[in-house]
């Protein structure tokens, strides 16, 4: 297990490593004035020039990359271009408020999702699984910023139900803070029930035509507590591996939901940063989201490894 | 016409101060126009008072004319503060850098803490005393004199407000190459005569230099003397203003509150709330949601709504923010200034002023001097679309068809204005290709690249449109868009002509001479078409009909310091 | 007594049961409803500007007009026609999503036969930077590249093309792993074959199910994500109609009661979508039996 853990974490860290370098790429390939970006376009060329020797633009690509994999080592992200600001504290509080928006709409939508995904399989074929496959694939089609305006149109303005900024006033209890991010959260969770459901859906099925069920039956172990948990453990063994998965995902729907509801998350953060060229603050953000990916994933395989010791082998 | 009292105050005025008296008094400028630039000109108030009075029959006029619609002023500044806040939605701020922003949204948050010699008046559309009680001017307006206000000290440790100050901000300003002062003032300009007077030397004479010093210069705000430039506001908190700030996060918002030593008096309002935004659309939603009361900024297309909500009041300003699409003149397929006029001559300008803001703007007519100056000269005939002529034009040129990019920044409603463009063009034979990008590509690639350096812009893209913001005057578009070498001049425009003109603008004293300099500058422009210009239009901003007392310039600085909550 | 060579046998099996699957989908409600709309979808691109009732470019009415008789989706906040608008948007969408998808399975199942054949040392090696790619979300990266690079189609379609590539890869990689077992490569290998001819000709063509159906897959993932950027702004550019590019011009104005112009290009999108996963399902489905 411990030899498992450690060479995971080994594999995690060349990961992360690749990515930096990936970014690093990206975003040095064309030849940028980021002094200029800063400063804007009506300052005088002296400051731009200035600016460009004190952030050590001009020196060799080969330097400014080791020194850039120096800083990440050190966690030394350095301030944003944008705002003169040290970077991780602003990327941290962003993944947190995302974090939270996250954690909402998963919560929302895992365990209904689920739900639904036992009951579509165990009734396959009859209508009822069918309306809930129809509806999981209708809505996994629309992007998440798509039922996000519909809400707010009708939910939040027409209606007056829920307010229509996500941002919830500081020092808001649990309750409050979940009255604003309802919306936001649901956009994304109707998106997301649908992969999850049908992952369900296809791993009850395949577990309920499997040899030891039947085995199970025909021994007469007919406790339904029993068939549930055996179907359950090895039923979701799919389910959590998308659910890993997805949070990677997560993000991409989240830029598109935080720019309707005008929430201050990650997405919104890369987002605008990408628009600015804000370059510290895009690494810093890319490399953060690769490690909470890493993390969902790692955590994900853990699961299913207690979940069933048998797939544990199989997972690398 | 009562001369008797038209006398009184002609024998004590200068010659600046009689010019406009005169004008007036002839009928060659209205009323309204008597008023701003008798005001600029630093002529007193009961003079301004005895000279409407003596040329209406005694009706003594108030201080401002018919306001805008919506914009009460007033609000009971000397009743006991009502107290509360006020939520703000504003467009994140670039910079709130007093010396180095360029944004309106920084402009608004330096404004709340921060205040110039010359501050907006209640109606939004004029300068009043600010930091300076007074300003008078030399016989050709060379030298002015500002005399500064009294007891008044700066938030941060209750040290007073000085002369000193004042002289270290123009310092900073020359030095920073402030587009509203280049040319006009250098860095032994400024004197500090006493602790309470300054004067100015500038360059060369000019008859609108209050406005350069005044909330319509938005860096000129007057910082403490060791405020070097680079300081931001949220760094060193501090000013003469109303508001102080208290918390500012670039990604949320920023919070104010009140000043108890301003020298205004008790503000109604206890706190100001800042919510920052991307995107206008998002403002219109949480005003409409109710989470905020007040929106900074916005366009007509995504305000719609506001405009007919019977709860809103509406500040609309007349402005003389504008686009330019520009075009090479000395490269390129537009060097034929008959190819450029058909450009022009294929707009349908009243049909974008509807598409794009509902009615509201002014018409442009491919010159730089809006019609909301004093000294616009409306002798020059307003162009109008005739596809018959761009065709001709065209033909004469020897370019029926011309296919070519046109470079647009994603800015408000210039991608939409760039379809527009390349629509109408259409029909006489231009084939335009739309190349739209975010603002800073943009302006870096195609506006306004650094290389080559002179002269400036040179490798600018060979047609574009480029936005540009409300002035108070209109010395920085002819200076620096279209004079030779112009250091924004992206159609490298250079003529001796206009040159000369723009110098007889600027060296002329009164308005008459001004306007005649601009009858000039308005035909050789309109002529050579450097610039097509479709429009002026209007600074929208709004707010919640329980708050009263909002008034706003056309750049971004709204002012709450009447500002009481009624409902 | 003539040796039947296993491959042939286990080949013509294969063919023969590729033609029933083809029966079977057909008569999937799901598959050819996906199709249908689909079909439609794709002879709207084609015949374009043809067949709409308004010029979607230059025929300027007045503003926002609601659904009515004269424009039965309404018009936009320019004033035109929004019908039009949304059958012209089909165009670029069903370009660019395509492409994007055809160069991330290409590549994609390349590298995963590659990486599922060879395994050791060149399978771990790719698989981290299969796994680099793959902890990032796409939109995410698409976003910088984009910025960077600027937003020209041509971009657009490598950026979406290469980010789908890994995770192509990974099932593909999968499936050449099971194939990989089965006795006709180790007699393939014993006759000698090069590595190239074994990917090639043995195993490509018993991989090629879950290539089809990773591909319908992606092309449906290729017109959300391509939506996406464009709503986010770094997609595609005005003028076109493109239907994300139409949502993020017009969604704010959905607050002031105008729906028309945010709604139906939303809902041509999400037709698109489903259309194209009901006939992945299918296909799926096909493929488990």
């Amino acid at each position: 297990m411990t030899r498992w853990l450690l060479r995971r974490l080994v594999l995690s860290l060349i990961t992360l490593w690749l990515l930096a370098t990936l970014v690093f790429i990206i975003t040095n390939v064309l030849p940028n004035d980021i002094g200029r970006t800063i400063l804007g376009p009506f300052a005088p060329q002296e400051s731009v020039d200035a600016l460009n020797e004190r952030l050590g633009t001009n020196d060799p690509l080969l330097e400014q990359y080791l020194r850039s994999m120096r800083s990440l080592v050190t966690f030394d992200f350095g301030n944003s271009f944008q705002s003169g600001q040290p970077v991780l504290p602003t990327i941290l509080a962003a993944i947190g408020r995302s974090g939270v928006l996250a954690a909402f709409a998963l919560a929302l939508t895992i365990p209904i999702a689920i739900i639904a995904g036992l009951y579509a399989g165990r009734h396959r074929g009859q209508p009822s699984d069918r309306a809930i496959v129809l509806f999981g694939l209708t809505f996994s089609s629309i992007p998440e910023f798509v039922i996000g305006t519909f809400l707010v149109v009708v939910v939040g303005v027409q209606l007056g139900l829920l307010p229509v900024l996500a941002t919830p006033p500081p020092r808001a209890g649990i309750l409050d803070t979940a009255r604003f991010l309802l919306m936001p959260a649901l956009a994304m969770a109707i998106v997301y029930f649908g992969y999850i459901a049908r992952m369900t859906r296809a791993g009850t099925i395949e577990v309920l035509e499997s040899d030891y069920i039947r085995t199970a039956t025909m021994k007469g172990l007919t406790t339904t507590q029993t068939i549930r948990r055996h179907v359950l453990r090895n039923a979701l063994v799919p389910t959590v591996a998308v659910i890993g998965v997805q949070i990677g995902y997560l993000f991409g729907g989240i830029i598109g939901v935080e720019k309707i509801f005008n929430y201050n998350g990650m997405g919104q953060l890369m987002l605008f940063a990408a628009q600015r060229k804000d370059i510290p603050v895009l690494t810093a953000g890319v490399i953060v989201i690769g490690i909470v990916y890493m993390l969902a994933t790692l955590a994900a395989d853990l699961i299913i490894a207690w979940m069933n010791p048998r797939a544990r082998l199989e997972t690398h | 016409m009562d001369y008797s009292r038209l006398d009184l105050v002609r024998r004590s005025a200068t010659p600046l101060e009689l010019d406009v008296v005169e004008s007036y008094a002839n009928g060659r400028i209205t009323r309204r126009q008597f008023i701003k630039h008798a005001t600029v000109i630093g002529l007193s108030t009961p003079a301004i008072a005895a000279v409407l009075a003596a040329c209406s029959g005694g009706a003594t006029p108030t201080q401002a004319p018919a306001g805008s619609p919506g914009a009460s002023a007033g609000g009971s500044q000397s009743a006991a503060p009502a107290g509360g806040t006020i939520r703000v939605a504003t467009q994140r701020p670039v910079s709130i850098d007093p010396v180095l922003m360029q944004d309106l949204s920084g402009y608004g948050m330096v404004a709340q803490s921060f205040e110039y010699l010359a501050t907006l008046n209640k109606t939004g559309d004029d300068i009043d005393k600010g930091l300076a009680t007074d300003w008078t001017t030399n016989d050709d307006g060379s030298v002015w004199t500002f005399k500064l206000r009294e007891g008044v000290t700066w938030m941060a440790d209750g040290s007073p407000f000085t002369a000193d100050d004042v002289v270290a901000t123009m310092g900073r300003l020359v030095e920073a190459g402030n587009s509203g002062l280049k040319g006009i003032i250098d860095d032994k300009s400024t004197k500090a005569v006493d602790p309470t007077t300054v004067e100015f030397t500038l360059i060369s004479p000019n008859g609108n230099f209050p406005y350069l010093v005044s909330v319509f210069n938005s860096q000129s705000v007057i910082t403490p003397k060791d405020y070097a430039t680079g300081t931001t506001l949220d760094a060193k908190p501090n000013g003469t203003g109303a508001w102080k700030i208290e918390s500012y996060n670039a990604s949320t918002g920023a919070t104010f509150s009140r000043n108890p030593t301003w020298w205004g008096g008790t503000t109604p309002l206890d706190s100001l709330e800042f919510v920052f935004f991307d995107a206008v659309g998002p403002q219109v939603t949480a005003y409409q949601g109710g989470q905020v009361d007040c929106i900074v900024q916005f366009d007509v297309l995504s305000g719609e709504p506001l405009l007919t909500d019977a709860n809103t009041n509406v500040i609309a300003t007349r402005a003389a923010t504008h686009r330019q699409i520009w075009m090479r003149v000395d490269t390129g397929q537009f060097v034929k200034k008959e190819v450029r006029q058909a450009l022009a001559l294929s707009l349908d300008r009243p049909k974008m002023i509807e598409q794009l803001f509902k009615g509201r703007a002014d018409l442009g007519n491919d010159h730089v001097i809006a019609p909301i100056y004093p000294y616009f000269d409306d002798s020059v005939p307003q162009r109008t679309r005739d596809i018959e002529k761009a065709k001709s034009l065209l033909a004469a040129a020897g370019t029926p068809n011309i296919s070519a990019t046109l470079h647009a920044g994603q800015l408000l409603e210039i991608p939409d204005l760039a379809q527009l463009v390349q629509s109408q063009a259409a029909e006489a034979g231009f084939d335009l290709t739309l190349a739209v990008e975010a603002l800073d590509p943009f302006y870096a690639n195609a506006w306004c690249p650094a290389e080559p350096k002179d002269p400036p812009c040179s490798g600018a893209a060979e047609l574009g449109i480029v936005d540009y913001g409300h002035r108070a005057t209109p010395d920085v578009y002819l200076n620096a868009a279209l004079k030779s070498k112009g250091i924004w001049n992206s159609s490298q425009y250079a003529s001796a002509e206009f040159d000369a003109a723009f110098g007889e603008f600027q060296a002329a004293i009164g308005v008459d001479a001004q306007k005649a300099a601009c009858k000039k500058i308005e035909t050789i422009l309109n002529e050579d078409v450097a610039v097509a210009l479709p429009y002026w239009y209007n600074y929208l901003a709004g707010s919640s009909k329980a708050y009263e007392g909002i008034y706003s310039s056309a750049l971004g600085q709204m002012f709450f310091s009447s500002t009481a909550k009624i409902a | 007594m003539a040796v039947i060579s296993p491959t042939v046998d286990i080949r013509s099996e294969r063919a023969q049961a590729r033609r029933e699957s083809r029966a079977v989908l057909f008569r999937k409600p799901g598959f050819v409803v996906g199709l249908v709309i689909l079909g439609m979808w794709a002879f709207l691109a084609i015949a374009g500007q043809a067949i709409t009732p308004y010029d979607p470019f230059n025929d300027f009415a007045t503003g926002h007009q609601p659904p009515g008789p004269e424009h039965l989706f309404g018009t936009d906040r320019l004033g035109r026609d929004v019908l039009s608008r949304v059958m012209v948007g089909a165009r670029d969408v069903l370009i660019v999503a395509p492409l994007a998808a055809i160069l991330g399975v290409t590549a994609g199942s390349l590298l995963g036969l590659i990486m599922g054949y060879y395994r050791g040392l060149v399978d771990d090696l790719v698989s981290r930077i299969v796994e680099a790619f793959l902890s990032l979300p796409v939109i995410l990266v698409a976003l910088l590249t984009l910025v960077v690079l600027g937003t020209s189609t041509l971009v657009v379609v490598l950026v979406v093309g290469i980010l789908f590539t890994p995770i192509v890869a990974r099932t593909v990689r999968a499936a050449v792993q099971t194939e990989r077992q089965l006795d006709y490569v180790t007699a393939a290998k014993l006759r000698g074959e090069s590595g190239l001819y074994i990917m090639a000709r043995e195993i490509f063509p018993n991989v090629l199910g879950p290539i089809v159906v990773e591909l319908t897959v992606r092309f449906g993932f290729a017109i959300f994500t391509v939506a996406t950027l464009s709503f986010l702004g770094v997609g595609i550019q005005p003028p076109s109609p493109d239907w994300g590019l139409s949502v993020s011009e017009e969604y704010s104005n959905m607050i002031s009661g105008k729906w028309w112009p945010t709604f139906f290009p939303a809902l041509a999108i999400a037709s698109c979508i489903v259309a194209i996963n009901l006939i992945a399902d299918a296909l799926q489905s096909v493929a488990s039996e």
